[in-house]
């Protein structure tokens, strides 16, 4: 009986497999993706981008089912979520918790690929695409916070929208254009409504897509450096590789449920963040006649925001702001050193990526602060050092004294 | 690198307990417990004596009150309606539309988030902060000089003790808390018990990854 079973799911494979490459696909990409069996806590972030990717995806479609992209409807269809709709206020927490934990995922999940250098030779398409999905996210997260409707949705949408209007010549126009009106309106949310709900998640499965493609053909980095597909055995194998499939499987899976623990806690006992996932002044429909005291973005954007703060002339902030995110773009030609872990780098970088990092983290810090005299003085050193950082750099990677790079992982 | 494990979880956590700080004004501490019905009960039928002449709770309807807080439909419309609205009815003031511009030169702002806005300490350090002044002959609020808002609380602060006056209005902040939030209830009852099953997961899936790596040589 159990052997006619057999029979018949491995016809139907056949049946499949002669039409569709199945097989082929899964054992390329996780049964027989060779991994190097070296990973560490830095390495759990990939999978777990994609399972806040697929959270935010699966919470947003039965958000929309009740929201209304309307400037009448909008706040009050957001309360009804909240109130009415059967575990509507759990998806709606899941979702706008879920924004945050995407950033704080991508945010290690970049700060590993810094720490490895997983974004050298032959992984540099693996980096862009990975920029450009991070680009994409700032787009999707900035659209999707408009919707609630709220003070800070209003307003926060004015600043940003309003620094298109610095670029001389077109700025005003182009301003008008992404609004649709001259003042954010009905028009702005109904167009941030089908850009955050369809245009920009297709773009971001399409670049994620890519990543992993990318990412599959040249291979996995590891906390070592070290190309495992160097060394391989008799078969043909990696020999610091293990399969992606059991192995990573269930070990992500351990990640994964160490991740939902905390975002659970988030989720029932602080969905709002300490007013940093969802800020107080949301919680008052938009107002075009009251200006909140204060309009800070949310947390993920005020490292950059701190920039173009810091920087007295409202375009060259714009430019910096830009530059801030766009320099890390050429990252893999910035850093000529050809050792790629930290671990066997020469003291310049670990100086330099720790200066870096913590100018990260202070800006993202002042960024939330209201402007102050010192806290812009402040915001200044600390913009300085976050650009020293690249400009630094292929100076001292070139020539860097590195350590010796074991042939084997540790 | 376990250093810059432990300073990536610190610089992660820090934030959390930057932003508790409110406003720079005092507020004095309501003390409230969403998880205490009963003050929620004295609530309601507070907020209905006082504020709903005024003020709505436009975003709450009478039934999702009346499951919360343990009442039944006929005693949540009788305690807070006089038996006039009905249970699906939302939480709407008893004043007719536009009078408050005529009476206050003001619209009067819809409580329901106002918990969630301001905080409940807000809330409840405002219903206790309106002063006499004997020149004018008129209350006035610390917290918001020259409100329209009368100080509805006056024959308590007066005649009542001083307990009893602070606990209407924690009842009040309690109250405007759970209707900021009505779900905060069943969240707060939900998540240890998700949180506990994920503690399970937690131990099963590192069982299962330590069994499958036992054939990895390091």
């Amino acid at each position: 009986m159990a052997s006619t079973q057999q029979t018949k799911q491995n016809s139907l494979l056949a049946w499949l497999d002669a039409r569709y490459p199945l097989v082929s696909t899964w054992n390329e990409h996780v049964a027989q993706y060779y991994a190097p069996k070296n990973f560490n806590f830095w390495y759990f972030f990939g999978s777990l981008a994609l399972l806040v990717l697929v959270n935010q995806f699966v919470t947003g479609i039965w958000l929309t089912m009740s929201y209304k992209p309307s400037a009448a409807e909008a706040f009050s269809s957001v309360e009804y979520i909240m109130r009415d709709v059967e575990w509507g206020w759990l998806i709606r927490y899941m979702h706008s918790t879920g924004a945050s934990a995407f950033f704080i995922v991508i945010y290690l999940h970049m700060t590993r690929a810094l720490l490895y250098g997983s974004y050298k030779e032959p992984r540099e398409l693996v980096w862009l695409l990975g920029m450009l999905i991070f680009v994409v996210l700032m787009a999707e997260a900035f659209m999707g916070y408009m919707l609630p409707w709220g003070q800070m949705s209003y307003w926060g949408a004015q600043v940003i929208i309003s620094l298109f209007g610095a670029i001389p010549v077109v700025g005003p126009d182009l301003a008008t254009w992404i609004r649709g009106d001259f003042i954010i309106s009905d028009a702005t949310l109904n167009r941030f409504f089908a850009l955050h709900v369809i245009a920009l998640p297709l773009v971001l499965l399409i670049l994620v897509f890519m990543h992993i493609v990318a990412l599959h053909k040249v291979g996995s980095n590891n906390p070592d450096g070290v190309e495992i597909k160097k060394l391989k055995d008799a078969q043909g194998l990696p020999k610091d590789g293990i399969p992606f499939h059991p192995y990573y499987t269930v070990k992500d899976s351990f990640g994964a449920a160490v991740f939902m623990l905390f975002f659970a806690f988030v989720v029932f006992y602080m969905p709002t963040g300490g007013g940093f996932f969802i800020e107080p002044p949301n919680f008052e429909p938009a107002n075009p006649l009251k200006t909140p005291d204060h309009i800070a973005p949310v947390w993920y954007f005020t490292p950059f925001y701190a920039v173009l703060r810091a920087i007295p002339d409202k375009f060259l902030g714009v430019l910096a702001m830009g530059a801030a995110i766009a320099v890390l773009f050429a990252m893999p030609w910035l850093d000529r050193c050809k050792v790629r872990s930290i671990r066997y780098r020469g003291l310049s970088y670990k100086v330099l990526l720790t200066i870096f990092l913590i100018s990260f983290v202070v800006l993202g810090w002042l960024g939330t602060q209201p402007a102050s005299p010192e806290l812009t003085k402040l915001a200044r050193i600390f913009t300085a050092t976050y650009f020293l950082f690249f400009i630094i750099l292929p100076f001292t990677s070139a020539t860097e004294k590195t350590k010796p790079v074991p042939e084997r992982v540790t | 690198m376990k250093v810059l494990q432990w300073l990536t979880i610190c610089v992660l956590l820090m934030p959390l307990s930057l932003r508790a700080a409110g406003p720079s004004l005092p507020l004095e501490s309501a003390n409230n417990d969403i998880q205490d019905l009963d003050s929620l009960k004295r609530g309601a039928a507070l907020f209905t004596d006082h504020c709903m002449a005024c003020h709505s709770v436009k975003y709450m309807r009478y039934n999702r009150i009346a499951a919360d807080l343990g009442w039944t439909n006929e005693e949540v419309v009788e305690v807070m309606s006089y038996g006039q609205d009905r249970p699906v009815d939302h939480v709407m003031t008893r004043m007719p539309d536009g009078v408050a511009m005529n009476v206050f030169g003001t619209k009067v702002p819809d409580l329901s988030l106002m918990a969630r806005l301001k905080g409940t300490d807000y809330i409840y350090s405002f219903l206790r902060g309106y002063e006499y002044d004997p020149e004018t002959k008129s209350w006035d609020n610390r917290l918001l000089e020259g409100t329209a808002m009368p100080h509805v609380l006056e024959s308590m602060e007066r005649h009542g003790s001083e307990e009893a006056f602070a606990q209407a209005a924690r009842d009040i902040s309690n109250f405007l808390e759970y209707t900021g939030e009505p779900a905060k209830l069943q969240r707060l009852d939900l998540g240890w018990k998700v949180m506990l099953f994920l503690l399970l997961l937690i131990v099963v899936t590192y069982l299962l990854k330590k069994e499958y790596w036992r054939d990895i040589k390091h």
